[in-house]
């Protein structure tokens, strides 16, 4: 085992260290759910266009997200900042529609059951984020 | 839902890429000869798959699910140890073993619903698929 390495060489910027594992599972997410969309409206559209929209949507946001997490400054941080509450929403109101009332979503979104079908990873990932954004609020 | 020697292989080579590169992230080491090969034995055996896909659907064999799906698949999950790694590789952290350890299961994921394409998803479906099955669902992969 070399030891040379150091150990605290990791950059301590917003979109560095762990912010590029971050913006690594935004990426995953963004092109998932944009390849899920697409399928949707592509092939069944008509069967629930209301779900699939709200997919489209969802992966709109996932894409913002990523771009804004990945680049530096106070403006894109700011944008982050909106996209990921806009996720955070999306998931609570979704999920809670998904759960008290089943029929508004017989079809499956990324948000459904709170992220059920994902692991609960849609849920955990707007709030790591915030906190992720909140904790490098000075950062350039 | 069948699962095949290709969905096998490729989740144990997956999974195993995964384990080593966040053990080598714990360890906070950077990525080294170990964990880069490890992605690319994944990205080999995608390459191979492909191939033999291929192949095979050249033959007598064909898919239950639709081919530009299958294909689509086959294309991003080799697309990912290349971006994987080339994202890793721009900030030498050991943050990038962590991302490098993401491609593995996300393969491992896609691989799961590529078979789903290739045998079509039976309703008499073992109980150990079931309980993957949600997890293919959501991901919608």
């Amino acid at each position: 085992m070399r030891t040379t390495e150091p150990a605290t060489t990791a950059p301590h910027g917003r979109t560095s260290g762990a912010g590029r594992l971050l913006i690594t599972v935004y990426a995953i997410f963004a092109v998932s759910a944009t390849a899920r969309a697409g399928l949707q409206i592509a092939t069944q559209f008509a069967d629930a266009p209301v779900a699939y929209l709200l997919s489209a949507f969802a992966a709109v946001v996932y894409i913002v997200a990523t771009v804004a997490l990945a680049k530096p400054g106070h403006r894109w941080a700011l944008v982050a900042t909106v996209a990921l509450c806009v996720e955070l929403l999306g998931v609570l109101v979704v999920g809670a529609m998904s759960v008290f009332d089943p029929a508004v979503f017989p079809h499956a979104t990324v948000w459904s059951m709170f992220g059920r079908g994902y692991g609960f990873v849609p849920l955990l990932l707007p709030i790591i984020g915030l906190i992720w954004l909140y904790r490098h609020r000075d950062a350039k | 839902m069948t699962f095949d020697g290709w969905f096998i292989a490729g989740a144990i080579v997956g999974v195993a890429s995964s384990i080593v590169c966040f053990v080598a992230a714990v360890m906070r080491k950077k990525p080294n000869d170990i964990t880069i090969l490890s992605l690319a034995a994944v990205e080999l055996f995608l390459l191979v798959y492909a191939v033999a896909s291929a192949i095979r659907l050249a033959g007598p064999e064909s898919l239950v699910g639709e081919a530009w799906e299958f294909w689509g698949y086959m294309f991003t999950a080799a697309m990912l140890p290349v971006a994987g790694f080339y994202w890793a590789m721009m900030e030498r952290t050991h943050w990038s073993n962590y991302v490098m350890g993401a491609v593995g299961v996300t393969v491992a994921v896609m691989l799961a619903r590529m078979a789903q394409i290739w045998y079509g998803t039976a309703a008499q479906a073992p109980a150990a698929a079931h309980a993957l099955l949600p997890l293919h669902l959501g991901l919608g992969l």
